[in-house]
């Protein structure tokens, strides 16, 4: 077949492509995968039932979650398109981070003394990032899943920013669960979770995501 | 057709040239500005200015490729096909708020490092880019043939896919023609074009 002819044959009938495609993929899988460990969640350890109590603590961890979620989703979007630079979302990633270090260094400092090292550690930081690496893996699967079908320049790089945003969501999930209230805990043990996943995308990532 | 083929091999060194370099992807190069309003409308589904858009990027695609693989010109429209299908696939992954080619230069660069990682960079890296002069590189008239002929690669479908291909893609039926026809549905019909495009892609990508 002459290029010509292939031109002509992927024009005809190409109709409009869906506006914001991409996004509403990645949506897609981010939003399953919640969905996913939440049952997970609901079905196996339980909600903590203390969680509507928590007030300040449970909000500011959710804040820090949640903006993790969208910093990621975004760099996830950028690393999932061809020649798309990734610069600003990776620091918006950063960005979040810091914020969070922010507030748990305050806190830390506002502590009495003697109490730094259980406000960093609380009592469960053993299993935190397990649980919350764990729980990423449905979210995981899928993004992953989804960002094969687009054109990520580097798979490692798009790997990383899909296994950030699935550690992100096993968060969301666990933060369900988990007791914990200080932002040095969730600094520390939840982006520690996050990572985890985050690096077992990159390694997936860099085999899987070809085209 | 002769300025048209100096402008198709004008060098990479040859920074006076008033035309297009893909790897700049700059937004006020010329091919941006030709570009960017054929390739809005075609997003939108307007299928001349899609057909157009492709026909540039098809000669700009054949340029950079050939100032790259000078040692293996037969190869050269092989990857121009494969990269058009692959611009097709992944129309939705381009971001209306950056230069369209930006975007068709990242697709362009990943087709042909792909294309060096699965032939073994030796070869291409043997490529004398600087000592051949434009004048002495035989520009042979041809009709951009490709050697791996993608509609016999149609006959290899799946029956189903290949059927949505032909009667959308070769016949032009609309979709809902083609689903009564077929009596499938109009999004089933739009999901074997896609897969069998895929599969041809994915094809193209192995035998090469």
């Amino acid at each position: 077949m002459k290029t010509q002819e292939l031109v002509e044959m992927l024009a005809r009938r190409a109709g409009p492509v869906a506006p914001r495609a991409v996004q509403r993929r990645l949506a897609g899988a981010a939003l399953a995968g919640l969905i996913a460990a939440t049952i997970v969640i609901v079905a196996g350890p339980g909600v903590n039932p203390q969680l509507g109590a928590m007030g300040v603590p449970l909000i500011q961890k959710l804040a820090y979650i949640g903006a993790l979620v969208l910093a990621a989703g975004w760099l996830t979007d950028r690393a999932s398109r061809p020649g798309a630079p990734s610069a600003a979302a990776a620091a918006s990633v950063v960005g979040v981070v810091l914020a969070m270090a922010g507030l748990a260094c305050a806190t830390l400092i506002s502590a009495p003394a003697g109490q730094a090292g259980s406000l960093v550690l609380g009592s469960s930081w053993s299993t935190c990032p397990w649980g919350i690496a764990l729980l990423s893996l449905p979210a995981l699967g899928l993004l992953l899943w989804a960002v094969r079908t687009l054109a990520p320049s580097s798979g490692r790089v798009a790997g990383f920013a899909a296994g950030l945003l699935a550690g992100a969501l096993g968060a969301l999930a666990y933060s369900l669960y988990c007791t914990e209230t200080s932002p040095a805990f969730v600094l520390v043990w939840y982006s520690v979770g996050a990572l985890l996943s985050a690096l077992a995308g990159a390694a997936i990532g860099s085999r899987v995501l070809k085209w | 057709m002769v300025t048209a083929a100096r402008e198709i091999f004008l060098p990479v060194r040859n920074q006076t040239a008033p035309s297009f370099e893909l790897e700049q992807g700059h937004v006020n190069d010329d091919l941006e500005s030709r570009l960017r309003g054929l390739w809005v409308r075609a997003q939108s589904g307007d299928e001349a200015a899609y057909r157009s858009a492709l026909t540039l990027a098809a000669t700009r695609l054949r340029g950079y490729f050939l100032r790259r693989m000078r040692t293996q010109p037969d190869d050269v429209e092989d990857l121009v096909q494969e990269t058009l299908l692959t611009i097709h696939l992944q129309r939705a992954t381009y971001d209306p708020a950056l230069p369209v080619t930006a975007w068709l230069h990242a697709i362009a660069r990943h087709k042909f490092i792909d294309y060096l990682r699965r032939h073994g960079r030796s070869a291409a890296l043997h490529d004398p880019i600087d000592d051949v002069h434009e004048t002495l590189l035989p520009v042979v008239e041809h009709d951009f043939t490709a050697r791996r002929d993608i509609g016999k690669l149609l006959d290899l479908l799946p029956a189903e896919q290949r059927q949505a291909i032909l009667d959308t893609k070769i016949e032009g039926l609309s979709v809902a023609e083609a689903a009564a026809r077929s009596g499938a549905s109009e999004s089933a019909v739009k999901v074997r074009v896609h897969r069998g495009l895929q599969r041809l892609a994915a094809w193209l990508r192995s035998e090469a």
